[in-house]
């Protein structure tokens, strides 16, 4: 029992400074972050053709590495990258007709114009949902939200983003024991589609109803742990103020990405 | 001045026919560790509502009678203040997780960042707690990954630790394995020896003997009988409502149905081996005595 | 024939062991409650015998078939297991509807369905709520119905998930007949539970699980005399069986109507 509480003591003491999450970039400011990585998504459609697109898809792999996180953001953004980026490659070249196609198949017959086209659109694509990953992984909504709560948002409106990701996971959790006390009873869910259609209904109705019955409890517990207080709710966990570095670098990142657009607008690049 | 007096107190929720408390007359008095006791659907988790006012503030539905809390009017009560006068916890542990927090520490931190609590004031309060409750394997775990037994320590550890003058708990036990339940009873006697008032639903009846001060017990909507603990296990009126009592009180009527009465009916299992112990030294005549 | 575990292993997803080595057999018309902490491995073990749970090693066979080949949903003919919360399996809006889903969805005749809905209704004393919506009832009620929609079907083997939890006294009763009964019908009855007095007045063997596995396994006279077996999974006496100990009244006895004669 000493030992457990000991730990209690060593585990209170992190929330006694601001958060260390053991990684320079980790450390930035969210909001910093989501500036930065807006700019950086967003900056290849200021160029033509689809060098500078795939220049920043492999920004983020670098980034990854540095930030400590290539080990959760690499699988994800190669599956992105595999599914999603070659579908869009391969639809758009596919269906861009035009002069000189490099071979036929059929009515398929693509061309060279039609692969760079192709390559930039997917390109493009991957750029941003690449941007939304490493989001994900870097700076987490959780810590965003902390960020927007510190400089003035409402607990309210950050609670609903946060609550809403969790219930998609709690929803999925209840749906799994759901469809075992559904397959308990004899109702098959493995199968063909019309097994599986048949399936559906018992499956829903009992996770969407707990989830409407809870919800006026759960507005009540919260309410019991005094989230409607009028009082100005501490943060237990802070962040360290964004540095100035931090700050330029998010600035010079912007004004780059301006002039890009503006000379990409006057015709320069 | 008393916890709750209620003067003919009857409870309807809106769009059903039937009430669920009818004319309650009862007062409870503070610093006491209360347990509500009942079948199914007698109205226990409708009277804990009602004391926090969750009935008829949040539920609606028509309240007949006058139902005084801390000596206002249950009307009278701003929700917000009523609500940190007197900590609940839900029976359900799944609707007791805020599902915003990264940490058990950050979760039972909750209540007292939405205070305005300064952080240190809220890190040595959570520490406490947590080593009360014995939650130090948990601090570091997600609260969204734990099992309802573990929820349901959480659930009651965050409540605890914004430190309401009454705690009402709607079956704090209920998913917990024996040893829990029994760590949970000391750790709820423990706040009653520090001045709480303590109102609970429970369905172990050996836990409520041994620690509940007073018992009220409800039946369809109605209070059976509401006193101190022997006294309530031991009335007619209980059986005659089919309620559960001690195990060692059935077996005391158990003894009496053959012949062989006890001194008087017990309701813990100590009061059974005294009364037993004794018999057994004065051998069959000490019985027959009596 | 017998359910039988043998030398069963399953992990969590996490890679973390939830049994090892689990062995147990349960024979027709046997009534074998299952104990031990939270976390014990309970939960696994009996998703283990209705196929809901795949052995990482070892071997699971219902009537001497491998549950290996078979879905949860074909062994629930064999094997019914009601869960603790009813409301993961309601869905329907009447209580008659519900129990009469299962044979309807198997396409049943209408004799055989209306013979076995009438059996359920009985046993689960439901007569009176047939045509009221579930969520209209307490929950007590709707523990009965979420079994009444397992006996429906016609498994020789039937898991209980902490049956007691929310029972009031009518309902024990009723649960108790209703064991009682699926017994003369040669119908094994399986629990988890943590309410002992419900184990030794309803039960014939006790499983006492700790850290995912097996610690004792007998008549609830025998488990329950091994303070050794006791400490080691966690679990208590029933409290007058406990009582009788702490007066060393030499007996075995658990059940009420038995230590009654015992005492001085």
């Amino acid at each position: 029992m000493s030992s457990e509480s000991g730990n209690s003591v060593a585990f209170g003491n992190r929330f006694r400074t601001h958060v260390d999450r053991g990684n320079p970039i980790r450390n930035m400011d969210p909001i910093v972050v989501f500036i930065v990585l807006v700019a950086i998504a967003i900056a290849p459609i200021a160029f033509p053709g689809f060098v500078a697109a795939a220049i920043v898809c492999l920004v983020y792999p670098v980034i990854a590495l540095f930030a400590g996180v290539a080990r959760e953001f690499l699988p994800t953004y190669l599956r992105l990258f595999l599914v999603v980026g070659l579908v869009l490659f391969v639809l758009r070249a596919a269906f861009i007709e035009g002069k000189d196609p490099l071979f036929r198949l059929g009515n398929i017959a693509p061309t060279w114009a039609g692969m760079e086209e192709g390559a930039r659109f997917a390109l493009l694509v991957m750029a941003i949902s690449g941007a939304v990953t490493l989001f994900f992984n870097v700076a987490t909504v959780r810590y965003l939200m902390l960020a927007l709560e510190l400089r003035g948002v409402t607990p309210r409106a950050t609670y609903v983003i946060l609550a809403s990701f969790q219930s998609i996971i709690d929803l999925g959790r209840h749906a799994r024991t759901v469809l075992e006390a559904q397959q308990s009873r004899g109702i098959e869910t493995q199968g063909n589609i019309i097994v599986r259609a048949r399936a559906f209904f018992p499956i829903l109705a009992p996770v969407f109803l707990a989830a409407i019955n809870q919800t006026e409890e759960r507005a009540i517990s919260l309410d019991a742990r005094a989230f409607n207080s009028n009082v100005s709710h501490t943060h237990l966990v802070t962040l360290r103020p964004a540095r100035p570095r931090e700050i330029v670098f998010a600035v010079v990142v912007v004004a780059a990405v301006l002039v890009a657009f503006i000379g990409s607008a006057l015709g320069w690049l | 001045m008393a916890l709750a007096t209620l003067r003919g107190v009857s409870f309807t929720y809106a769009y059903t026919n039937e009430p669920a408390l009818r004319d309650i007359n009862l007062t409870l008095e503070e610093g006491l560790l209360y347990a509500i006791i009942g079948p199914n659907a007698s109205g226990k988790s409708t009277l804990c509502a009602l004391l926090r006012g969750i009935v008829p503030l949040f539920h609606e539905g028509e309240l007949t009678g006058s139902a005084e809390i801390r000596g206002r009017n249950l009307f009278d009560w701003d929700p917000a203040e009523l609500s940190r006068e007197i900590g609940y916890v839900f029976e359900n542990p799944f609707t007791q997780i805020s599902g915003i927090k990264e940490t058990v520490f950050e979760e039972i931190a909750l209540g007292l960042e939405n205070l305005g609590m300064p952080s240190d004031e809220v890190i040595d309060r959570v520490e406490q707690v947590v080593e009360q409750l014995e939650l130090g394997a948990l601090v570091a775990k997600n609260p969204n990954e734990l099992s309802g037994g573990q929820r349901q320590k959480v659930a009651f550890a965050s409540i605890i630790a914004m430190d309401a003058d009454v705690i009402v708990i709607d079956e704090p036990t209920s998913q917990l394995d024996p040893e829990s339940s029994d760590a949970v009873f000391a750790i709820i006697a423990n706040l009653k020896k520090k001045g709480k008032s303590i109102v609970l639903v429970e369905h172990k009846m050996d836990l409520v003997a041994q620690y509940a001060d007073r018992v009220i017990a409800l039946n369809g909507g109605r209070l059976v009988i509401e006193g101190p603990t022997s006294e309530v296990f031991t009335s007619p009126l209980l059986n005659a409502s089919d309620i559960a009592r001690p195990a060692v009180t059935d077996l005391a009527e158990a003894l009496a149905k053959v012949g062989r009465p006890l001194a008087r009916t017990p309701v813990t299992r100590a009061e059974a081996a005294d009364l037993i112990r004794a018999r057994m030294k004065g051998g069959p005549r000490a019985n027959r005595s009596r | 024939m017998p359910i039988v575990l043998d030398e069963v292993a399953f992990d969590y997803p996490d890679g973390t062991p939830a049994v090892e080595s689990v062995s147990l057999h349960v024979k027709d018309g046997e009534r074998v409650a299952i104990v031990g902490q939270n976390g014990a491995g309970k939960t696994t073990t009996v998703k283990l015998m209705n196929g809901l749970l795949k052995p990482r090693s070892g071997a699971v066979t219902v009537d001497g078939e491998s549950t290996a080949n078979r879905t949860t949903a074909m062994m629930a003919q064999t094997v019914g297991y009601v869960f603790q919360n009813p409301d993961d399996q309601i869905f329907t809006s009447s209580v008659q509807s519900e129990l009469e889903y299962m044979p309807k969805y198997l396409r049943w005749e209408e004799v055989r369905r209306d013979e076995r809905v009438a059996r359920a209704v009985a046993l689960c004393g439901l007569e009176q709520h047939l045509e009221t919506n579930p969520n209209d009832l307490p929950i007590a009620i709707r523990k009965f119905i979420a079994i009444g929609a397992i006996l429906v079907g016609e498994c020789r083997y039937i898991i209980l998930d902490e049956p007691t939890a929310g029972l009031d006294v009518p309902g024990l009763r009723l649960l108790n007949s209703l064991i009682d009964h699926l017994q003369t019908e040669g119908i094994a009855v399986v629990t988890i539970t943590h309410d002992m007095r419900f184990v030794t007045e309803s039960f014939d063997r006790v499983v006492a699980m700790a850290g995912g596995t097996v610690v004792a396994d007998g008549p609830c006279e025998e488990v329950f005399a091994d303070d050794d077996v006791l400490k080691r999974a966690r679990i208590r006496r029933p409290e007058v069986a406990q009582l009788v100990r702490d007066l060393g009244i030499p007996t075995t006895a658990l059940r009420l109507d038995d230590i009654v004669h015992k005492i001085p």
